[in-house]
């Protein structure tokens, strides 16, 4: 294949652009973090460096609380929407198009066309109708409505990288005798890894951050982390609040960094 | 997976068990509900308060309305107290079970959104007026013309909260009218005054306790608990109480008709409503209670503040605005809408 003749990193400039960009990207971040080590509450006036606001934060019951239950939450989402958006990209890819497929498409991709409120509402009405029928409580309808929304950002990833996938090897495993299943295991999969992986990172970092579905669907004692700090919002912030957005900022940057090492063994 | 399954199975029964004896669920404001009183409920009567936010009156409408929530108590404000007993989503209270009910102060004890307080106990309460900074100003800073038709000297430097009740509220007193007007006559005056006065607003946001605490607002209309924190910092900051007439505001606790706890709720209702535990929600929200004979247990900075007791001469202007009905909101909204635009 001919090396491309146009590379965009060669513009005069793209450096200083590229650099600028982080910065204005990155700066209000950065400016929460330092803010979080400052004494006074106001962030108008710069006191003495201290720790107080993370401990604070650390001892903060309700935000432990909401802590582990975001966490608990992504988790399990991540799991379900990514091991169903597998099955749907299997599906829907390197196969000739079946009657129908535009509308599967629409329905995976659903959450991310609708505005993210109505789909908060409807989620709303319909558990609150089935809460009241069954009187079953718990967080099961949090981890169900953030599977939902979590599979399109699933979705996409797996099937980019289903269709970037060399159909050939599949073809080749089928000659030797593999048997369809053993050849998704041998196979497939292995060569799908980095592409699960991605979209279940995605998924993960998704129902962590989310606060309008979650913000309607949760019942009694259910606050998760984003909920928890928009309940803040109405009274007067203090710089414990950073901490906490520095403590969440520091987790998913461990965890984007753990899983880009441990899958730097590519193909 | 089988794992995965019976994991999910036992989250999906854990929480509904947690509404079992000695436990009362509490939906209330964020940031608003004292984890001193909180642990001192639990100590005296052994009864583990836990305690769910949500941002705003309307979020909390709609999710006690859409059921299958699991809460006991809420905590709205005075406007939406009369939705919820409307709608029938809360219950009168039973005053037999409420042996402190008298200690509600008298002046709150019949408001014109719950008489008798047959509804809802006061949690807490204040006003919206202007806060000023006297070292720009120095003129009388209890008038609505501060910003409706702003001073030289305050041109450029007085923020607005874009809370459309409240500002449309105080321009409407402002031209002599009701709350709630379907006057078209003042109500063109009010929309032609702030379609007039927004060109001398630097903004219309939030943030008031930052931005005049450093100086970058020198003026705003705000809440009195948010006033009395900036002059805590900065004590060339006065709180003007608007003498055309200026809005109330006050959030109490109801009882929900499907509350799952209705006895610890009623002992909770009846703790708070002792003057020692209400001035403990007073000293962490920052702003005053309805109960009487809390002043002696506040924290002296907020009993003599002017902000939190309102001084004699400005107590007649300040009213609760009623719940508009769906011509006046029409109304409101459209001013609203092209004043934002």
């Amino acid at each position: 294949m001919a090396k491309p003749s146009f590379q965009a990193a060669r513009i005069p400039g793209f450096a200083t652009i590229a650099m600028l960009a982080f910065v204005a990207l990155y700066l209000p971040i950065l400016t929460l973090v330092v803010y979080s080590f400052n004494s006074e509450i106001s962030m108008s006036n710069w006191g003495d460096l201290t720790l107080n606001w993370y401990a604070k934060a650390w001892a903060n019951e309700q935000v432990k609380d909401a802590t582990i239950r975001s966490l608990t939450i992504a988790g399990f989402a991540a799991v379900i929407s990514t091991a169903l958006a597998t099955m749907a990209a299997l599906g829907t890819t390197r196969r000739k198009a079946f009657k129908g497929q535009t509308f599967i498409y629409v329905v995976i991709n659903q959450p991310l066309m609708v505005p993210e409120i109505v789909t908060a509402v409807a989620l709303m009405i319909l558990f609150g109708l089935i809460k009241t029928v069954t009187g079953v409580h718990g967080l099961g309808y949090l981890i169900l409505a953030h599977s939902a929304f979590c599979i399109p950002f699933a979705y996409l990833p797996i099937r980019a990288r289903l269709e970037g996938m060399d159909l050939t090897l599949e073809t080749a495993a089928a000659d030797l005798y593999a048997s369809p299943w053993h050849t998704f295991r041998r196979v497939t999969l292995p060569l799908l890894m980095p592409g699960i992986i991605a979209g279940a990172m995605l998924a993960f970092v998704v129902s962590l951050d989310d606060v309008v579905i979650t913000e309607f669907v949760k019942s009694a004692g259910q606050d998760t982390l984003p909920t928890y700090m928009l309940g803040q919002m109405r009274r007067q912030l203090t710089p414990e609040i950073n901490a906490i957005s520095a403590g969440l900022l520091a987790l998913t940057v461990l965890m984007l960094t753990a899983f880009f090492l441990l899958t730097r063994k590519d193909d | 997976m089988k794992r995965l399954l019976t994991a999910t199975a036992l989250l999906l029964a854990s929480t509904g068990l947690a509404t079992a004896e000695g436990t009362l669920q509490l939906f209330n404001w964020g940031n608003y509900t004292s984890p001193e009183l909180l642990a001192k409920f639990e100590k005296e009567t052994g009864i583990k308060v836990t305690v769910t936010d949500y941002d705003s009156n309307d979020t909390a409408l709609a999710k006690i309305e859409a059921g299958g929530h699991g809460f006991d108590l809420v905590v709205p404000s005075a406007t939406y107290v009369q939705i919820f007993a409307e709608k029938g989503l809360t219950v009168p209270l039973d005053l037999a079970k409420l042996p402190n009910h008298g200690n509600i102060a008298p002046e709150w004890q019949n408001v014109s959104w719950d008489e008798g307080r047959k509804n809802s106990i006061p949690w807490q309460w204040g006003s919206v007026g202007i806060s000023v900074n006297t070292d720009v100003y120095k003129g009388d800073p209890n008038t609505s013309a501060l910003f409706l038709d702003p001073p030289d000297e305050l041109k450029g430097k007085i923020n607005v909260v874009p809370e459309m009740q409240d500002i449309i509220g105080l321009a409407t007193r402002y031209h002599g009218g009701e709350y709630c007007s379907e006057d078209l006559e003042v109500l063109k005056k009010v929309r032609d005054t702030l379609m007039a006065a927004k060109p001398n607003w630097i903004a219309m946001d939030y943030g008031a306790t930052e931005k005049m605490t450093n100086g970058d607002w020198a003026a705003s209309v705000n809440w009195n608990g948010s006033s009395m924190r900036i002059r805590l910092d900065n004590d060339k900051v006065v709180y003007g109480y608007p003498k055309e007439g200026y809005p109330l505001w006050m959030d109490s606790v109801m009882l929900l008709k499907d509350a799952q706890n209705v006895d610890n709720a009623y002992t909770f209702m009846n703790f708070i409503l002792q003057p020692e535990n209400a001035a403990m929600i007073s000293n962490f929200a920052r702003y005053a209670n309805g109960v009487a004979g809390s002043t002696e247990f506040m924290d002296p900075v907020m009993a003599s503040a002017p902000e939190v007791v309102i001084p004699a001469e400005h107590v007649a202007a300040g009213v609760f605005p009623p719940t508009c009905n769906e011509k006046s909101r029409e109304y409101m909204t459209a001013i609203w809408t092209e004043l934002m635009k």
